[in-house]
C-alpha cells in the first residue's frame, strides 16, 4: 500500500499528455470583485471569451453570493427630535473563473480592457 | 510531500495568488502589474515582477537582489552601471533604489539636461582641476590636468586641453549677478531701503497728506460754489416767493438783511460810524437827524448838520443801489389748479403716462419660488439629492415648495413688495408726529400696544393646540417615509 502511494497517480491520457507548447499548464481561478454589477458583468464576459479563444478549458464565471455591508446609524446629530435613522448599504459582488493554461496566457488575457472599479485577483496553483 | 504536510496539520500551500494593481506613477487605467499577495513559498517564474526592466539587470536582478554583507565586492557589470549614473563606487549596490521611469511619469517630472558635457572620461580615471597648481622646481606631473597657463611646464611636454568648468559660466554669472528682489526677504529689502529713503518717504508722506487736504478744500468749494452758479429755476423763484411770504410778514425790522447777500456795503458803515463819532446819543431824548435839519434842537456844529442830512440821502441812495428788492422782479407765475373732475384717472390715462423706456411689461405670473438659483449639485459630487424634497422644521413641512411668506420664508432674502396691510387706528398712534403728548394719551397707546400682542398670543396658542395633532403625524409620517435604505456606490 505504501509503495502505491509512492507512485503518482495515473494520468489521463489526451489533453494532459503533454504540456501544451512546452508551458506548464496551471490551474488557474481568477476571483473578479466589484461594488457594480453592470461593469463586473461585463468583465467577465470580456474574460470568458478571451480565454474561449484561445481554446482554453474555462469554468465559470461562478456567481458568489452578494455581500451587503449595512450601517443604520440615527439622522440626528444630536439626541433631539423623533427617532430617525438612517440606512446605508454597499454590495459587494464576486464572480470567480477557472481556467486551466500557462499563466503567461493568462497574463495576456487579463491585460485586455478592465473596466474602473472591478478587482482582479489570480491565483495559481498546480496542475 | 502532501502525507508530510497533513501530518503538520498544515495543507499544502502550493499556489501563489496575484492581485492587479495600477502601477506606481500609472499612464492611465490600463497601466496594471501582478503583484504577489500571499506569501507562500511556491514561484511562479513566468508570473509577478515586471518583464520590462533593463535586459542588463534583470539577469543580475535575482542573484544580486540580496546580497548579504559578507558577500565579496559587485560584479563588475554591476559596478560599471552604479559608476555610469555618477554614483560613487563604494561597494554599496545603488542600483537597488532605482526607479523605473514610466512614459507618462518622464513626460511629468523627468526632464533631461541639455547642457553638453565635456567628453567623458573613462569609468576607473577621476579628472581633478590642478590648473591653479603651482608646479615646484620644474617638474611637470603628465597627470595633471592642464587648463591655465599656471602649469605651462605641462605644455611643454604635452598637449594642454582645456577642461570644461564644472558650473556652466552662465549660470554661475546669473546666480552673482541676481540681486533680484523679489527672491529677497521682505524685512530684507524694507531693512536696507529704510536707513537711505527713511526721511525721504516720510517727507513724501506728509506732502501728500498736505496736498490731500488742499485738493478736499477745494473740492469743497466747488461743491459749494455750484448750488449758487446753476441757473436759477422756476422752483428757486417760487421758493423765494414762499420764503417772503411766510417769514417775510412776521419780521418787518428784520427785511433787508438777509442770506449776506445783503450785507451793508463797506461805504455805508463808514458813514455810520463817523455819525457814531460825532456822539449824537442823547440821554435826553431821542434824536434823530432830520432833528438837526429841522432845527429842533440844538446843534454844536454846523458840520454835524451837514453831515446827518447826508446820511440821510446816503441811506436813501445805497438802499436804492444795493438792495436787491424782489418786489420789482416780481413775476406773477400763474399755477393751474386742476378741478376735481380732471383729477380722477382712468386706466387708459394711466397707463399711457408709463413709457416703455422704463417700464418693461411682462407676462403676470404667480410668484415662484426661487429654488433654481443656486446649483445645488457641487462639482465632484457622486450623490445627488436633488430630486428629493427635503422636510424641515418641528411640522415637518416642504420648505422649499411652500408659497413665499414674509416672516417665514428662510431662503427669501429680497425685500418683497410692500403688502396693503389695513392698519389698525392704533398704529397711528405710533407715527404722528408727536409734539406733546399728556398721560394720559401716552398710557392710552402703551395700553393699546398691550391689548394688541396679548390678542397675538392668544391666538397663536389657539392655532398650536388646533394642530399639534397634525404636527405629530406629520412627523410620523416623515419618519417612515424615504427611501429604506442609501445606497452607496
Amino acid at each position: 500500500m505504501a509503495t502505491e502511494l509512492a507512485y503518482a497517480p495515473p494520468m489521463k491520457a489526451g489533453k494532459e499528455g503533454f504540456q501544451g507548447t512546452q508551458e506548464v499548464q496551471h490551474r488557474i481561478r481568477i476571483t473578479l470583485s466589484s461594488k457594480s454589477v453592470k461593469n463586473l458583468e461585463k468583465v467577465c464576459a470580456d474574460l470568458v471569451k478571451g480565454a474561449k479563444d484561445k481554446s482554453l478549458k474555462v469554468k465559470g464565471p461562478v456567481r458568489m453570493p452578494t455581500k451587503v455591508l449595512n450601517i443604520t446609524t440615527r439622522k440626528s446629530p444630536c439626541g433631539e427630535g423623533t427617532n430617525t435613522w438612517d440606512r446605508f448599504e454597499m454590495r459587494v459582488h464576486k464572480r470567480v473563473i477557472d481556467l486551466v493554461s500557462s499563466p503567461d496566457v493568462v497574463k495576456q488575457i487579463t491585460s485586455i480592457t478592465i473596466e474602473p472599479g472591478v478587482e482582479v485577483e489570480v491565483t495559481i496553483s498546480d496542475q | 510531500m502532501a502525507g508530510e504536510a497533513a501530518a503538520r496539520g498544515r495543507k499544502a500551500r502550493n499556489f501563489a495568488t496575484f492581485r492587479l494593481f495600477p502601477r506606481d506613477g500609472a499612464a492611465g487605467p490600463d497601466d496594471r502589474v501582478f503583484v504577489r499577495v500571499d506569501n507562500n513559498a511556491y514561484t511562479i517564474p513566468g508570473f509577478g515582477d515586471d518583464h520590462d526592466q533593463d535586459p542588463s539587470l534583470s539577469p543580475t536582478a535575482a542573484a544580486d537582489q540580496f546580497p548579504s554583507s559578507t558577500s565579496g565586492p559587485l560584479p563588475d557589470h554591476v559596478r560599471q552601471q552604479i559608476l555610469e549614473l555618477g554614483l560613487p563606487d563604494d561597494g554599496y549596490n545603488y542600483l537597488l533604489h532605482l526607479r523605473e521611469l514610466r512614459p507618462a511619469a518622464a513626460a511629468s517630472s523627468f526632464v533631461p539636461s541639455h547642457t553638453t558635457r565635456p567628453e567623458p572620461l573613462p569609468l576607473d580615471v577621476k579628472a581633478y582641476d590642478a590648473s591653479k597648481v603651482r608646479v615646484a622646481s620644474g617638474k611637470a606631473e603628465e597627470e595633471l590636468d592642464e587648463g591655465r597657463t599656471m602649469c605651462k611646464v605641462a605644455a611643454k611636454t604635452a598637449p594642454v586641453r582645456r577642461v570644461g568648468k564644472a558650473i556652466d559660466p552662465d549660470v554661475a554669472r546669473l546666480l552673482d549677478e541676481s540681486d533680484d528682489e523679489g527672491l529677497e526677504e521682505d524685512f530684507v529689502i524694507m531693512a536696507n531701503q529704510a536707513e537711505g529713503d527713511e526721511v525721504d518717504d516720510e517727507e513724501e508722506e506728509e506732502g501728500g497728506g498736505v496736498f490731500s487736504d488742499v485738493e478736499d478744500d477745494e473740492e469743497f468749494e466747488d461743491a459749494e460754489d455750484e448750488p449758487r452758479q446753476r441757473v436759477p429755476r422756476l422752483l428757486d423763484e417760487q421758493f423765494d416767493l414762499l420764503a417772503l411770504e411766510e417769514y417775510g410778514d412776521s419780521d418787518d425790522d428784520d427785511g433787508g438783511v438777509r442770506d449776506g447777500e445783503h450785507e451793508l456795503p463797506n461805504e455805508v458803515i463808514d458813514e455810520l460810524k463817523l455819525f457814531h463819532n460825532q456822539n449824537v446819543c442823547n440821554d435826553e431824548g431821542y434824536r434823530t437827524p432830520g432833528d438837526f435839519v429841522r432845527r429842533k434842537l440844538d446843534t454844536t456844529t454846523a458840520e454835524e448838520v451837514d453831515e446827518s442830512a447826508n446820511v440821510i440821502q446816503k441811506c436813501a441812495e445805497y438802499a436804492e443801489k444795493y438792495l436787491n428788492d424782489p418786489a420789482q422782479d416780481e413775476e406773477v407765475v400763474l399755477v393751474s389748479e386742476s378741478s376735481d373732475e380732471s383729477e380722477v384717472w382712468d386706466c387708459e390715462s394711466i397707463v399711457s403716462t408709463y413709457s416703455n423706456l422704463d417700464n418693461h411689461p411682462g407676462k403676470i405670473q404667480a410668484p415662484r419660488n426661487p429654488r433654481n438659483l443656486l446649483p445645488k449639485v457641487f462639482p465632484g459630487e457622486t450623490a445627488t439629492t436633488k430630486d428629493i424634497i427635503k422636510l424641515h422644521g418641528k411640522e415637518k413641512l416642504p420648505v422649499d415648495y411652500l408659497p413665499q411668506r414674509k416672516r417665514k420664508s428662510e431662503k427669501e432674502k429680497k425685500p418683497k413688495p410692500a403688502e396693503a396691510e389695513p392698519e389698525a387706528p392704533d398704529t397711528e398712534y405710533f407715527k404722528k408726529v408727536v409734539q406733546k403728548e399728556t398721560k394720559d394719551e401716552k398710557k392710552a397707546r402703551k395700553s393699546a400696544v398691550k391689548e394688541e400682542k396679548r390678542e397675538a398670543r392668544k391666538a397663536k396658542k389657539e392655532l398650536k393646540e388646533l394642530y399639534k395633532f397634525e404636527t405629530q403625524k406629520a412627523q410620523k409620517v416623515a419618519a417612515v417615509t424615504g427611501p429604506s435604505s442609501i445606497r452607496l456606490k
